[in-house]
């Protein structure tokens, strides 16, 4: 689904990414891990084509075509989702309006007629009541004075009426309490089918038990320095990041 | 900067021209004022961003060419607006009064100028030309509380020829009455159009009025409206301008706070595009206390254009308990977009509560970032986040009967103003 080859990536003329390379197919949960300041957002973005990250090496090949000459818009439209680390507040423009504009540009691109008022609502509610979102939400400015475990859950929302084919989740785990994470894996289990890939960005061990994913990836300096199993994730809880930077290095 | 002269010996001839009547001694008058006085310049503090050349150049032409003409059909268009906004209408149409589609009830009196003989007010130079050039005028009393919003609107062409017109209103409410008042302003026609409209407003005791005031005039015609509006003792004015349309606009709203316990809250949403001119100069007099003002004017600019919004308020001495807020906000979305805000506060009393604040700033990249990658594209993101900024002004207009017209009317202009793309 998503091919990431020796991707080269700058912000404000720094080089970030360093020569990434992922592979990521139909079915599979990655996690990346990796500390800070490592380039984990920064992939996301790529990935999502905020275009103050310039490409400058590399390729990103996605559901067998170039990924990178394609607009946000039409990234997203193609079932790509990215759940922001820091999910952006847009006073005035209404929860419920941008969810409905949303799937209906992904509908549009698809095809299919505009979702019916009745339908969306109905689905809505649904998806809210299994991610234990008050329906109230709905009306409100998009993440506006949501408390940092709302907004995380209004991404997941998000997510979850989109039905992305890949979904990119950006530290969706921190903030939140438990019955909060709970929630969240229970919704991103929910998406996991053969047709969709899922690719979570986690400090957290934590989180990896409720979403079990088939491969763990430690990015370090802009690269990926070791990728594994879950287990991986348990040995990096217990040695730390130093551990396998002198593995890559020695 | 030389401004162009008001030309009096065409406006007398004009003058002596219109009918013999009640008027006539008021509208000699304006003319002795406006030739002493003259018309605003640049060099007047009030007016430094504002030129009225063209609004003098037109004024010319029209009395050139011996002046009034314009008696094109506009029933169509007043047939629009009549039904997009459910009200009791009186109509000037190209300065003519025509009530016939008010209907008169129990709880409001319609009279002209030319049937009574109160005074005719003209106390600054736009009023002198309104007064000189006025064919009628309207008093109206709110005497009880009306059921249906009253309409005033204002409506001109001008096909062939330059045209100007006037309108002077007076509206008194009476006490313990609510009232709802919708104040429209459109304009149609190719031609030059210059229009001077005058309101006044008296609120009595313990009165409440909504006031919603709509400018849709054509991009290109010239408007000065000012509404002067005196608040009774604990009576409350929540007041919604709106300024959609027009080329060169000036409005004035002028808010006389000499009651106690009186609150007027005002607002103003102003979507100014290419070719055109929109200055809102606001003015509260604080003269007794306790009383509040509040004013919020937001605007949305996008393409050679320039908008003025200057917020005066004055605290006089002895106004003690004076609550006076000012804020006016802008979103610029053209580099060749040009906005002066300026707040004004003088401040003679000691227990007062003021506060302004100004902004000016331009799309947030980010939410827009954001927009796109839920699968939005950048036009619609840009409605979208343009459209965000206006809503909650759209919201606070006072007159229910006027929110979809206004919603409409909003909406359709952001989606012009934003597909000139940004530059
Ligand atoms: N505009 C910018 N100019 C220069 N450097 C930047 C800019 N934006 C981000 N960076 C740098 O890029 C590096 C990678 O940032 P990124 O957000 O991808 O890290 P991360 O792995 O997601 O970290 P975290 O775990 O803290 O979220 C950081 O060192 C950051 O300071
Ligand atoms: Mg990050």
């Amino acid at each position: 689904m998503l091919e990431i080859e020796n991707l080269h990536s700058q912000i404000g003329g720094t080089d970030i990414l360093r020569g990434l390379s992922l592979n990521v197919n139909a079915g599979e949960v990655h996690a990346i891990m990796g500390p800070n300041g490592s380039g984990k957002s920064t992939l996301a973005q790529v990935i999502a084509g905020h275009e103050e990250y310039v490409v400058t090496d590399g390729s990103v090949t996605y559901k067998g075509a170039d990924l990178l000459s394609l607009d946000p818009e039409e990234r997203a439209r193609d079932g790509i989702f990215l759940g922001f680390q820091y999910p952006v507040e847009i006073p005035g423009v209404n929860n419920a309006y941008l969810l409905k504009a949303a799937m209906n540009a992904k509908r549009k691109h698809l095809g299919l007629e505009e979702i019916d008022a009745f339908e969306f609502l109905k689905l809505a509610k649904e998806r809210m009541a299994m991610l234990g979102m008050d329906p109230k939400f709905l009306n409100r400015g998009v993440n506006e004075g949501f408390s940092g475990g709302e907004k995380k859950r209004n991404e997941i929302l998000q997510m979850a009426m989109l039905e992305p084919s890949l979904a990119i989740l950006d530290e969706t785990d921190s903030g939140l309490d438990i019955d909060a994470l709970k929630a969240v894996a229970e919704g991103v289990n929910s998406l996991r089918t053969p047709e969709r890939a899922i690719v979570l960005v986690t400090h957290y061990q934590r989180l990896l038990d409720y979403i079990e994913p088939d491969f763990v990836h430690v990015l370090s300096e802009g690269r990926i320095v070791r990728s594994g199993d879950k287990s991986l994730a348990l040995e990096l809880e217990d040695k730390g990041y130093d551990w396998v930077r002198e593995a890559a290095n020695g | 900067m030389k401004q162009t002269a008001l030309s009096l010996p065409a406006l007398r001839g004009v003058v002596e021209s219109m009918s013999d009547d009640g008027l006539r001694p008021a509208r000699e008058a304006a003319l002795r004022s406006l030739d002493t006085r003259g018309l605003p310049t640049l060099r007047d503090e009030d007016w430094k961003y504002t030129d009225l050349s063209s609004a003098i150049a037109i004024s010319n032409q029209w009395l050139k060419n011996g002046a009034p003409a314009a008696s094109d059909d506009l029933q169509g268009s007043i047939d629009e607006i009549t039904a997009a906004v459910a009200a009791n209408w009186l109509i000037v149409a190209n300065g003519v009064i025509d009530d016939t589609r008010f209907t008169p009830g129990d709880a409001i009196d319609v009279e002209r100028f030319s049937a009574t003989t109160a005074p005719i007010v003209a106390d600054r130079a736009l009023a002198d030309l309104n007064v000189a050039l006025l064919q009628d005028g309207l008093r109206i009393r709110v005497h009880a509380t009306p059921e249906r919003p009253l309409g005033i609107l204002v409506i001109d062409s001008a096909n062939d020829a330059a045209a100007v017109s006037q309108a002077n209103i007076e509206i008194c409410v009476s006490d313990n009455c609510s009232a709802e008042i919708v104040e429209y302003h459109a304009s149609v026609g190719e031609g030059d159009h210059y229009a001077n409209t005058i309101v006044s407003l008296d609120t009595g005791y313990r009165s409440q009025v909504g006031y919603t005031r709509i400018q849709n005039r054509r991009i290109g015609h010239v408007f000065t409206g000012r509404i002067s509006a005196a608040l009774g003792t604990d009576s409350t004015l929540d007041m919604a301008n709106y300024d959609i349309g027009g080329g060169l606009v000036r409005n004035d709203v002028d808010i006389n706070l000499a009651a106690t316990g009186a609150a007027a809250n005002f607002n103003g949403l102003y979507l100014v595009g290419d070719n055109q001119h929109i200055d809102n100069h606001t003015s509260v007099e604080h003269r007794v206390g306790p009383a509040v003002s509040s004013q919020e004017y937001r605007g949305i600019l996008n393409g050679s254009c320039r908008a003025v919004w200057n917020g005066k308020a004055i605290v006089f001495e002895g106004a003690d308990g004076t609550d006076a807020t000012q804020a006016n906000h802008n979103l610029l979305l053209s580099e060749r977009s040009e906005i002066d805000a300026k707040p004004e506060l003088e401040i003679y009393a000691e227990d007062v509560k003021c506060a302004h604040g100004t902004t000016v700033g331009q799309l947030d990249e980010t939410a827009l970032f954001y927009l796109q990658s839920r699968g939005i594209d950048k036009m619609q993101g840009r409605q979208m986040l343009t459209h965000a900024f206006a809503v909650d002004l759209v919201s606070r207009t006072p007159v229910d009967a006027t929110r979809d017209a206004v919603n409409a009317l909003v909406s359709a202009r952001l989606e012009e103003l934003i597909r000139v793309q940004a530059q």
